[in-house]
């Protein structure tokens, strides 16, 4: 049983960053903190990701006219991730962009104290 | 040896993680987890992924730090007494129920770097040939590009580099209309 999780150490690592990332984005009052839980929330499935792409005594994916499977690791989910990795950081910053927006709007970036100010407007 | 270093790197990972949970301060908090995106990229150095590890520590470590550090310049940065919070036990119940419910999956999972599990496999079970098999073999031949990751990229998935480059364009057209709107008007 144990050695069984040993052997998959990455996917274990992956599941409890994964429930770190959805405890913040559900416990964080504060905005900027959602956010940074949203990206290691995103960055546990890039781990996903990459692991399954690995194969044991494989190099990177450097390849020549030669070249056979299972020498290298496997390139697609390289460039998923990697392209995910972009847009993580666009979305992030669209995100970041619109949290100074809602505290210029409303002076605060508290949650529960967002919730009263925008209760107390007519 | 490896095994201790990436179970000693996990272990890392997971600690950051958690400490970017649990620290009052938002500053704390941003500098945790430029350290757990360091982390990884050391993991995916080992994973073989020197492309990832590279966008990783550049891109997830230090733009996206400098862009949560710009965000608390600009916006506010809570006062705090104590320095770490108390978890929270409801929403810790709901995230740990998930968890636990994901690591039932593991052991029906492929180990780490089996040559057999499917994404690493030169063919499908019905004999064809797999996506991971043809690049390997046809990315030198046909592309003349030594790296595949960047030979599949811009090559055999450039259009989805394209959407890529959309998605960027357009979040900087957002972030332009969310910040200057009264420039705009």
């Amino acid at each position: 049983m144990i050695e069984e999780f040993i052997a998959r150490h990455y996917h274990v690592a992956f599941i409890v960053v994964l429930a770190i990332g959805l405890y913040m984005l559900i416990e964080s009052g504060n905005l900027v903190k959602k956010v940074i839980g949203l990206n290691i929330f995103q960055m546990s499935v890039f781990l996903f990701f990459t692991t399954a792409a690995y194969v044991e005594g494989g190099g990177p994916a450097l390849v020549g006219p030669e070249s056979v499977p299972g020498e290298h690791s496997n390139p697609l989910p390289h460039v998923l991730i990697l392209t995910a990795i972009v847009v993580g950081v666009s979305l992030t910053s669209l995100a970041l962009a619109l949290v100074v927006r809602v505290y210029r709007e409303y002076g605060t970036l508290d949650e529960d104290r967002l919730e009263e100010v925008m209760a107390g407007e007519p | 040896m490896t095994l201790a270093l990436e179970l000693a790197l996990i272990a890392f990972v997971v600690v950051t993680a958690v400490f970017a949970a649990l620290l009052r301060d938002v500053l704390g908090s941003i500098a945790v987890f430029a350290a757990y995106s360091l982390g990884l990229a050391i993991i995916w150095v080992l994973l073989q992924a020197p492309d990832v590890a590279l966008t990783e520590a550049a891109v997830g470590a230090g733009v996206m730090t400098f862009l949560f550090l710009l965000t608390i310049a600009k916006t506010t940065r809570p006062d705090t007494e104590k320095p770490l919070k108390q978890v929270d036990l409801k929403a810790f119940v709901v995230v740990a129920a998930v968890a636990l419910l994901m690591l039932t999956t593991v052991p029906a999972m492929p180990e780490v770097g089996d040559p057999d599990a499917p994404p690493v496999s030169a063919e499908h079970p019905t004999g064809e040939q797999t996506p991971y098999s043809y690049y390997i073999e046809n990315t030198y031949v046909q592309a003349g590009i030594e790296n595949a990751v960047a030979g599949v990229l811009v090559v055999y998935r450039g259009f989805d580099t394209f959407g890529e480059a959309v998605v960027v364009f357009a979040a900087a057209v957002g972030v332009m209309v969310v910040l200057k709107r009264e420039v705009l008007k």
